[in-house]
């Protein structure tokens, strides 16, 4: 293929991006991102990766069909305007003139996605309290932009029929709708699931204990990307009729672009879950699996708690909310003198939301707990720190089953006594919880709260002290309950 | 020769749209006249290396189009107004003419001067940075014109250049292809013969993609002496030889 003068390249270029329709788009695309990625993220925890999860997974959606429509639109011009006689008879290459058409296109909607990105990362680096921005969902999704933008193009490029636009933007959308659904239910064939950028929102500690791994992030680069060049590579080959040499690169361009993907895809079929993300065996670096050192920061009297420094917003609040429930338990046998936050992959798999370790007792539970998001809110979180410590502590091996099965195997008298510990703090069973008054077995359970609640805290205590063994075993009847 | 066609033919399926023309030409302003689908078009699209013979030689400024290489060179000293003339609304006259001296490969530091220069050749320096779509007809035509000569081709390829100028612009224009014929071959493709007996040096006469007249206006003119129909002389020669290509 034959060069041009990158100045007047580059003077063609502004001449594409100052006229180009896709700045039209603009406002409305920076309307949108203020009202829901921006605002989206601004409500969740102050924590980089789960921040960053919405440049993927809200920010790509909104930019993809107005980039494909935008595309495909800017594609179809010269065959739309009747300009085809006109510009192939100019010196610029086909491949060239499009090249440029193409450039001011991308770029019209890739600088304002990078735009969004740092208007993003800013607002959460005033917030986030440890780490850095993570910058690979940013390079998966502008190659993906990058890539819906070429095949919008091309398609618009080699069918600029009237309803080409349309039908792009309608494909492509439906495209993404489908590759969504498969990303967060994972129903479908695993590596298509996975190439999709978007995701499922992290865990809150995502990239806190243990570094992302960029194996999955690598793949779907790849992937994208391949399909970009393929089908820019198509483009040329069908506008390079007549030149042999430039088609006989075009087919190299396509056939290497097929096969970036399909290596792509056959990388995703190999992925596995880890501590850091998914491992790709051939890209893994095993360092990616070590723990990131950190210094804890701690804070709190009776109940020492110490967190990872990412949460250090939290920390005064989850010491405050912890003190009380570990006042009520504090002297009997296994009360924890310290807690301490824990990775909640790890705490997932050995104790569900909250376990209670070692000769000397260690509180240990995990931030995902209190900051998931399907279930956050501020008024949620003292409750659940609290009740997760009191399963721990009370019905640790039924504790230690929530976090694996859906119908964890409390003990009634165990949901009674942790029922009435909340009460005495003030607190109540939080409404997503195993203890909550909603079938005829908690009716009986609640009047057996009531009437330990309504126990002097020495007598409570004192029963505490002579029946816990038998009540963590289960075998403590309701009527046993004083 | 800066045009040399041997033989060239140009069929879409059954139908011959140039059949077998041979001709050359020089600098100077070369008229293309005949009826409607006698082939003038698909002629200038293969001079314009946008379509490509079924049959035939070309060579054009002294280069085979057929190779990628001299195809360009022969592409960045062209000039070309197709009959439709698409274009872009939302450019401005200046962006849109620039946008096509880039595409020629002027030099980058040349081309604001030669906009300027074309747009002044065409009287549009009022409407310089007025949007396309806001243009009548005839200012979209002048717009086409001045794309066309912006890097002040050595082959000028017109088709019905003066359909849609008023008579001032027409005149002006035909002022114009003279004075590029100077330097330039210029080939203009109309209907309208006063548009050839004004402007052109010489004068080619196609009926069902064949050439059955080549010469001068003044050959034409006297070709019509004896011939009743047409209200100008050059209409009568006109009509005198297509009657006789018919016959």
């Amino acid at each position: 293929m034959t060069a041009v003068a990158p100045a007047s390249a580059g003077r063609l270029l502004r001449i594409e991006i100052k006229r180009s329709a896709a700045v039209w788009a603009l406002p409305l695309l920076a309307a949108l991102f203020l009202y829901d990625p921006f605002r989206t993220a601004s409500g969740y925890p102050a924590v980089w990766d789960v921040r960053a999860s919405v440049v993927p997974n809200k920010m790509l959606s909104y930019f993809i069909p107005f980039t494909a429509a935008f595309a495909a639109w800017a594609g179809s011009r010269e065959g739309r305007r009747r300009m085809a006689d006109l510009v192939t008879s100019t010196a610029w290459p086909a491949w060239a003139r499009q090249a440029a058409a193409f450039t001011a296109t991308a770029a019209l909607f890739v600088l304002p996605f990078l735009a969004g990105v740092a208007a993003l990362y800013i607002q959460t680096a005033r917030v986030v309290t440890w780490g850095g921005p993570p910058l690979w969902p940013v390079a998966v999704s502008v190659v993906t932009l990058t890539a819906v933008c070429a095949v919008g193009f091309t398609a618009g490029a080699l069918f600029p029929g009237r309803f080409t636009t349309t039908l792009v933007t309608v494909g492509v959308s439906f495209v993404e709708l489908v590759t969504f659904q498969e990303s967060v239910s994972q129903s479908g064939p695993l590596a298509l699931a996975l190439l999709s950028p978007s995701t499922a929102v992290p865990p809150t500690d995502s990239g806190v204990f243990y570094p992302d791994a960029p194996d999955l992030a690598i793949v779907q680069v790849m992937f994208m990307a391949g399909i970009a060049i393929a089908a820019l590579g198509v483009l040329a080959l069908f506008k390079a009729r007549g030149a042999r040499q430039a088609r006989t690169t075009a087919i190299a361009v396509v056939a290497a672009a097929v096969a970036l993907a399909g290596t792509a895809v056959g990388l995703a079929a190999t992925a596995t879950h880890g501590v850091s993300g998914w491992d790709i065996p051939a890209l893994h670096d095993a360092a990616s699996d070590r723990p990131i050192p950190y210094t804890p920061v701690c804070a709190g009297t009776g109940l020492r708690v110490c967190m990872h420094p990412a949460f250090s917003y939290y920390l005064d609040d989850t010491a405050a909310d912890l003190a009380p429930v570990a006042a009520e338990i504090a002297g009997l046998p296994g009360a924890p003198a310290r807690g301490e936050e824990v990775d909640s992959v790890a705490l997932a798999s050995t104790g569900g939301n909250g376990v209670i370790t070692g000769n000397r007792p260690v509180y240990q539970f995990s931030m995902n707990t209190m900051l998931d998001l399907s279930g956050f809110q501020e008024t949620n979180f003292r409750e659940i720190l609290q009740q997760d410590l009191l399963d721990a502590f009370v019905a640790p091996s039924a504790a230690r089953n929530a976090g694996v099965s859906d119908t964890p195997s409390y003990a009634p008298a165990q949901q009674a006594v942790v029922i009435a510990l909340m009460r005495a703090v003030g607190s109540r069973p939080t409404s997503n919880s195993p203890f909550a008054y909603n079938s005829p077995i908690n009716a009986q359970v609640a009047m057996a709260a009531d009437r330990f609640a309504a126990l002097p805290p020495a007598a409570r205590h004192a029963w505490l002290i002579t029946h816990l063994a038998a009540l963590r075993a289960g075998l403590v009847t309701l009527a046993g309950i004083p | 020769m800066n045009i040399e066609l041997t033989d060239l033919t140009r069929t879409f399926g059954r139908n011959r749209a140039v059949d077998g023309v041979t001709l050359t030409a020089e600098t100077g302003v070369f008229g293309l006249l005949g009826p409607n689908g006698a082939g003038k078009t698909s002629l200038l699209r293969m001079l314009a290396t946008v379509l490509p013979p079924s049959e035939g030689q070309v060579r054009l400024l002294g280069r085979n189009p057929k190779n990628v290489g001299e195809r360009r060179e022969i592409r960045r000293r062209l000039g070309y107004l197709p009959q439709n003339l698409g274009y872009y609304p939302a450019f401005t006259v200046v962006e849109f003419i620039e946008y096509f001296a880039l595409l020629k490969e002027m030099p980058a530091k040349q081309v604001p001067k030669a906009v300027a220069a074309a747009v002044e050749k065409v009287d549009l320096g009022p409407k310089a940075k007025a949007r396309l779509r806001t243009l009548s007809g005839g200012m979209l035509r002048r717009v086409g014109i001045a794309q066309a000569i912006v890097n002040d081709p050595e082959l000028l390829l017109l088709d019905e250049p003066t359909a849609g100028l008023d008579p001032e612009q027409r005149v002006a224009f035909r002022a114009l292809m003279r004075d590029l014929g100077q330097r330039g071959t210029v080939i203009v493709s109309t209907h309208l013969v006063e548009d050839v007996g004004a402007a052109c040096s010489e004068v080619a006469l196609m009926s069902d993609g064949k050439i059955v007249f080549r010469g001068t206006p003044a050959e034409l003119t006297a070709r019509g002496a004896d011939h009743g129909v047409g209200d100008a002389p050059l209409e009568r020669g006109y009509s005198a030889i297509l009657a006789a290509a018919r016959a």
